[in-house]
């Protein structure tokens, strides 16, 4: 085994503040060559166990108990001299934000420079042979070498860090969430390349992940990990077809081919527990669907069962005394029927027409335009959802930004009824936003970390409703049940810090209806949230179009989604729109070229099965 | 800062708001142990420069606090002969004029330390309302408050305290303060302005334009407690630099030589050439309080910028 992990716990121990027990417990082993995925929601303790394991770990994090094992050597306790020769030679990584670990004021070569002369007896021409071959592995062109990194995209940039982690032939290289935050399509280039290298190179690959999607469609083996503890083990194909854990079905669940004509994904209601003092019993009872009586007072132990290991009763009873396995997740589920779409003669509540936008950028003596939305046209109707698809610089936003009224186009008309929107000054836009309201991407960032929820709903209506403050009070309150945070009481104390992603993000959708807005703008309003309950809010906002006759323009990278909530789907690229009519006939036939590759863009775990 | 910091019982003050997103999402912030003190202090007495600092203020106040009872003798009298040198009735000796050093030193306390809040306070204020209006509005209402904010910082600071003092009309720790406030601003509005520039285009704050908020009410409702930590940090800044300029100022004989402070004695025991006539204690005495008092708010200084910087808390 090129890698064991023996009964590893690692706590975070403030100075003035109880011990978070991140990872608990925690046996793996990665053999040579393999492609092992590791899974798991925010706060599962998945990174921690990613950082403890190339021993980054950082106070007050402290490995408490366990061994780390990489080639027969004991690296627990290893010192700086020690994990010196190991790290970049043999274990390398790469992380989410390890595009930003480009030295600024060095060229890409340079930087390829001192890892290879540190490591290697190269030098001058053949330093710069070996990093053009590097970067050839990666998909990018040698003349790439003399750029700064400020020359390049994220995406780029990216793949340049995983280019230097290969620099020195490792035996394992730990990724953590590489793609998060870049755009799909890049993200799917990234990951492409990641497998194909894999599979050429033949390094082991510790892929540490939330979204079940990827990891399952490249890794051999998949491990998931829930609450500091490791919950599954199995093979890739054996998890596709039978997963055992509840928790490993649900976050299967949350996945389908949205080119079908009814799709159900599944969510996990509820949110992990504290790792403050870990549960007794199983750390998932709470949220699991197939729970029993002895999972609330007996833990189950991780152990071998039918070619995997699982820490479940229920799936053990089922295998071991031969009562019927459920297969699927037997929480709740999002259904979307291909019937189930709004007709098009609703009334037009947003009409935008020819509508352009360039902003002009100026860099020395360099004038630069760029074209951030070209004569792009379309109405929205009244209780409809349409969705606005398009990877990131295709101009999603800067729509958003001119139909909100924080920008103006250049060129071309908006009308909100009867106003114009592209004209409106100061006062204008104040009154007009009492119509038109934002769901935006990042709940941890939309809602002030010094404000109750009680604050942040009351602003509105009080601004635009003129209510008192109790009424203020009872309607927040009114809010928060219709967003499904009950009992309202308990919440409108509450700061976001006290609360899961996404709830938070129920919150900003309570806000956004607090002045009864006619319309609603929401810019990927689930991005940001763990897989496994992203359903859960596209369900909320689905069930507020139908019950209030909302309009929702739903901006988003991703088909999947689109298809669950939208009427009708624009496609943008470049500032174009290159596609669009309704949901279920944009994504089953698609005409252009750029939606098809949006498509290919969504995991499609199945297809490794399938196929 | 009351209207900041209301929530310093619940786990996480505004001051670490920063930390909550790279805490696992199932945890809460910060853990909650049963705390019998804000956790704001906690993170100030978890750092040992600080925890010193804070214990010397502590005394400060107290000998401030309590000076009548204190002092050995009141420190108006001069009824003492003069010149004494230390004895057991007056510890520190006495001054030139007859007067108890010790008791003199003790009710000065009170003159710096009100000197310090208030003028640390007003300056406060001036830079808050200046740098984040400027910020957050940007636009042609930053360009003219920059250019004050810029006029303010290349004004040579002392000198015009000097001119001021000099020309005004009224005496007195009152308008020392007011000098203070007016020319020490300028800093804390720079900072203050940088900072909102960072602030003003988080996520929250456009959410409160959406909600239909106003500009004063975004800035000092919805971004000043998320930047109360430098809001903290400036004003222990303006307080010591207010207690020094107080000193400096009576020193150079612009206050009004009656009232009691480490200022005035220092005053005095110059025109009573002290180092001359050997009453060296006379001008020892009030500048190592001076030093110590200075010392012990850039102590606790250090424990403010723990506050605003969680990577800072050593742990």
């Amino acid at each position: 085994m090129l890698l064991e992990v023996e009964h590893l716990s690692v706590d975070y121990a403030p100075k003035n503040g109880a011990a978070v027990h991140a990872v608990r417990d925690v046996s793996l082993s990665i053999a040579e060559g393999e492609f092992v995925g590791l899974l798991g929601e925010s706060g599962s303790g998945k990174s921690t166990l990613g950082t403890a394991i190339l021993r980054l770990t950082e106070r007050p994090g402290k490995i408490t108990t366990g061994s780390i094992r990489f080639d027969d050597r004991d690296i627990t306790n290893a010192n700086a001299g020690e994990l010196r020769k190991i790290r970049w030679n043999e274990m390398s990584t790469v992380f989410q934000s390890s595009m930003n670990s480009l030295n600024p004021v060095a060229t890409v070569e340079a930087q390829f420079r001192d890892v290879i002369e540190e490591h290697t007896a190269l030098r001058g021409k053949a330093v710069h042979q070996r990093a053009a071959e590097l970067l050839e592995l990666v998909s990018i062109e040698e003349s790439f070498l003399r750029f700064y990194p400020h020359e390049l995209s994220g995406g780029m940039k990216q793949r340049v860090a995983l280019a230097m982690a290969l620099a020195l032939d490792p035996r394992l290289v730990v990724l953590d969430e590489p793609t998060t935050g870049l755009d799909v399509v890049v993200a799917r280039s990234i990951l492409d390349n990641v497998r194909r290298l894999q599979r050429e190179l033949g390094f082991a690959v510790l892929f540490i992940s939330h979204d079940i999607g990827t990891v399952l469609e490249s890794a051999d083996r998949v491990l998931i990990m829930y609450a500091g503890q490791l919950v599954e083990s199995q093979p890739a194909n054996g998890m596709l077809r039978d997963p055992m854990h509840p928790y490993a079905k649900g976050m299967l669940g949350s996945y389908a081919d949205p080119r079908n004509e009814t799709i159900r994904i599944t969510y996990i209601p509820g949110r992990p527990p504290s790792l403050l003092a870990p549960p007794i019993g199983c750390p998932f009872a709470p949220r699991c669907p197939e729970v029993i009586e002895r999972c609330h007072t007996d833990a189950p132990e991780f152990l071998p069962l039918a070619g995997a290991t699982v820490a479940c009763h229920v799936a053990r009873d089922q295998r071991t005394s031969g009562t019927a396995t459920t297969t699927g997740f037997a929480g709740p589920v999002f259904v979307k029927t291909g019937a189930s779409t709004a007709s098009g003669d609703a009334d037009v509540v947003l009409r935008v027409e020819n509508v352009e936008k360039t902003y002009t950028t100026r860099r020395g003596m360099h004038q630069s335009t760029v074209a951030a939305v070209r004569d792009v046209s379309f109405a929205l109707r009244r209780g409809q959802v349409t969705a606005l698809v398009g990877q990131s610089g295709s101009g999603k936003t800067t729509l958003a930004r001119m139909i909100t009224g924080v920008e103006r186009p250049d060129a071309g008309s908006i009308h909100f009824g009867q106003t114009a929107i592209h004209q409106l000054g100061r006062r204008g836009v104040r009154s007009y936003r009492r119509h038109v309201q934002m769901v935006f991407q990042d709940p941890f960032a939309a809602l002030n970390p010094n404000r109750t929820v009680g604050y942040a709903l009351s602003r509105p209506l009080r601004n635009y409703r003129r209510l008192s403050t109790s009424a203020a009070a009872a309607e927040a309150a009114a809010l928060l049940q219709t967003v499904g945070l009950t009992p309202p009481e308990e919440y409108l104390g509450k700061y976001p810090h006290q609360l899961s992603g996404g709830q938070r993000q129920r919150v900003v959708v309570a806000r956004a209806l607090a002045p009864d807005p006619e319309m609603i703008i929401a810019d990927e309003p689930v991005s940001m949230l763990d897989v496994s309950i992203r359903a859960e809010i596209l369900e909320l906002l689905d069930r507020l179009i139908r019950s209030r006759e909302l309009t929702i323009l739903y901006i988003t990278h991703d088909l999947l989604s689109a298809r669950m909530l939208a009427d009708e789907v624009l496609v943008l690229q470049g500032g174009r729109l290159v596609e669009s009519g309704p949901a279920l006939q944009v994504i089953q036939a698609p005409t252009d070229a750029y939606t098809v590759t949006l498509l290919n863009a969504i995991p499609n775990p199945q297809a490794r099965i399938a196929g | 800062m009351s209207d900041s910091t209301p929530q310093t019982s619940a786990p996480a003050g505004p001051i670490v708001a920063g930390l909550t997103p790279a805490q696992p999402e199932s945890v809460p912030a910060h853990p909650v142990r049963a705390r019998w003190v804000p956790l704001w202090f906690a993170v100030l007495w978890a750092n040992g420069k600080a925890r010193v600092g804070i214990v010397m203020l502590v005394g400060f106040v107290a000998v401030a606090v309590f000076a009548p009872v204190i002092e050995p003798h009141d420190p108006q009298s001069q009824s003492f002969d003069a010149s004494l040198g230390v004895s057991g009735s007056n510890l520190l000796g006495t001054t030139a004029q007859g007067q108890d050093i010790l008791s003199l030193l003790i009710r000065g306390t009170r003159t710096s330390l009100i000197v310090g809040l208030l003028g640390g306070v007003f300056s406060t204020l001036i830079a808050m309302l200046i740098g984040m209006v400027a910020g957050y509005l940007q636009g042609w209402v930053d360009e003219i408050l920059s250019f004050f904010i810029n006029l303010a910082l290349v004004i040579p600071v002392l000198p015009l305290m000097v001119t001021i003092a000099a020309y005004s009309p009224v005496r007195g720790i009152s308008l020392i303060i007011f000098i203070i406030a007016i020319t020490g601003w300028a800093w804390g509005a720079r900072l203050k302005r940088s900072q909102i520039i960072t602030l003003r285009t988080r996520d929250y704050v456009t959410a409160a334009r959406f909600a239909g908020d106003g500009a004063i009410r975004i800035i000092f409702r919805e971004i000043m407690p998320n930047m109360t930590s430098l809001v903290v940090a400036g004003f222990m800044g303006s307080a010591t630099a207010a207690i020094a300029a107080e000193a400096g100022l009576e020193f150079l004989g612009l206050g009004d030589p009656t009232t009691i402070s480490w200022g005035t004695m220092l005053f005095w025991a110059e025109q009573g050439s002290a180092m001359l006539t050997g009453a060296w204690i006379w001008l020892l005495a009030p500048g190592i309080a001076l030093a110590l008092l200075i010392t012990s708010l850039t102590l606790i200084n250090f424990g403010v910028d723990a506050l605003s910087n969680p990577h800072l808390r050593g742990d």
